[in-house]
């Protein structure tokens, strides 16, 4: 059994992970395609057709000077938007959430225990840190994470809109770090709690496409999409 | 007379609206982190003390969200109880601020319009006797 959640299975949740971010983006884009509002009735159906190739679309012209102005509204945009978002009312909120979403990716990339299972798979790896520091790390994140679930339980408003999906995603998110943390410090039984760890950590990177998981993708395509002054781009996006 | 009477929901009627924004309305539904960060942004949860009903996403959540997870299959009571969410809980003013983009006011027009399609809509004859707060 280790030697084939320790090896296939790697590599089947991986699969899953690319291949369901893929379909997910493509089955976004698919049902954008079609048009929201329809002609209304009685339109003239003549107009369709002057719509060949030879149409004339109004382009901005791209001047350097263009871009750099365009470049400098975002810029001063971003900025506000940073001001008057959640970074400007929720400081404690947004130092934990931005804590808690920087080493979800650091520390799995960089840790020492990974890459070297990844040398010996694919014969590279990647740098590592030291793992007295990627320990300490993950126990920050532990903290970050414990933070959200109290919050969860306790603050009235989250809780009226929490259900028991939000609870198995907040475990699905936290059980990657919770198990590797107490294998690395041989907790309880380490044979068991290493393979609790892989599992985990597939199981993780395989529902993360067809989840709430999946705002880590379709973050940025709604930040597109939004037509106030948070957006990214001109908001105007019609896909 | 039972002309008075309002006409059955047409849940298929119901169901293509839906489907027709799925992409949007749907997937963003799906992506609400349940963080309650947009609340704070909106001066109707601000005027009633906090309370929770009148944060941006329990407003979605509990309109269309309940109409996609029961796949347009309601009934008028139900459409009605959605009428007092999207038309008198939020007036579409489009401050609410989500940290992952979610659109909020166009979720709650959409829930007004698939209300509006079945004819249910404020009566501003009546209705509008009320305070808005
Ligand atoms: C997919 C297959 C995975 C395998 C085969 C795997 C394997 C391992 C191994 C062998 C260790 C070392 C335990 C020790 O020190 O004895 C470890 C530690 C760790 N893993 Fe994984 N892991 C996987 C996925 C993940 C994922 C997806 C995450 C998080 C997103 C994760 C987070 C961690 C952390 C945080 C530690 C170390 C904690 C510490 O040092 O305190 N792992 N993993
Ligand atoms: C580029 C990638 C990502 C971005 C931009 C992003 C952004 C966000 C934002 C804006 C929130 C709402 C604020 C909050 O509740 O903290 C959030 C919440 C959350 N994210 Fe992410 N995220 C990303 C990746 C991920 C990944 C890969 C996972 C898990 C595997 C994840 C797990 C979570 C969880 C569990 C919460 C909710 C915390 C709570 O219970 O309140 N995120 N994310
Ligand atoms: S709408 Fe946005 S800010 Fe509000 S709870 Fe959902 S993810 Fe959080
Ligand atoms: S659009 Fe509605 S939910 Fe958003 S801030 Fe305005 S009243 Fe509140």
């Amino acid at each position: 059994m280790y030697a084939f959640i320790s090896g296939p299975m790697v590599w089947i949740a991986f699969a899953c992970f690319f291949a369901g971010l893929a379909f997910q983006t493509m089955q976004f884009l698919r049902l954008s395609q079609k048009k929201e509002l329809r002609a209304l009735p009685g339109k003239p159906k003549a107009k369709k057709k002057k719509k060949g190739k030879k149409a004339v679309k109004k382009k901005k012209a791209w001047t350097l000077a263009a871009l750099f102005a365009w470049a400098d509204g975002l810029f001063v945009r971003q900025l506000e938007s940073l001001r008057t978002s959640l970074l400007g009312h929720h400081v404690v909120m947004a130092g934990f959430t931005i804590l808690f979403h920087i080493l979800l990716f650091v520390v799995p990339i960089f840790l020492l225990a990974h890459n070297i299972l990844l040398r010996d798979a694919l014969g590279l790896s990647l740098p590592s840190l030291p793992e007295a520091l990627t320990d300490a790390l993950t126990f920050v994140f532990l903290l970050c994470a414990f933070f959200f679930l109290f919050r969860r339980l306790f603050v009235r408003q989250v809780r009226a809109i929490s259900g028991p999906y939000d609870y198995l995603m907040w475990l699905i998110t936290v059980l990657p770090f919770l198990t590797g943390f107490m294998a690395y410090h041989q907790w309880c039984d380490y044979d068991l709690i290493l393979r609790v760890h892989i599992i985990a950590g597939e199981l993780m990177l395989i529902v993360i496409p067809f989840t709430k998981l999946g705002h880590m993708l379709f973050f940025f395509f709604y930040r597109f999409l939004v037509g106030t002054e948070y957006s990214f781009g001109q908001g105007k996006r019609a896909w | 007379m039972t002309s008075q009477a309002q006409p059955a929901v047409r849940s298929d009627e119901i169901k293509r609206l839906l489907d027709r924004k799925k992409d949007k309305m749907k997937f963003q539904l799906s992506h609400c982190m349940r963080c309650t960060l947009c609340a704070e942004s909106c001066f109707l949860f601000k005027a009633h003390d906090k309370d929770p009903q009148y944060m941006p996403s329990y407003k979605v959540i509990h309109s269309l969200g309940k109409l996609y997870r029961r796949r347009g299959k309601v009934d008028r009571a139900f459409l009605e109880s959605i009428k007092k969410i999207v038309w008198k809980n939020c007036v579409l003013c489009r401050r609410c601020y989500c940290p992952v983009g979610i659109d909020i006011p166009g979720m709650i027009a959409f829930a007004r319009s698939i209300c509006r399609s079945q004819g249910v809509h404020p009566d501003f004859e009546g209705d509008a006797q009320q305070s808005w707060l």
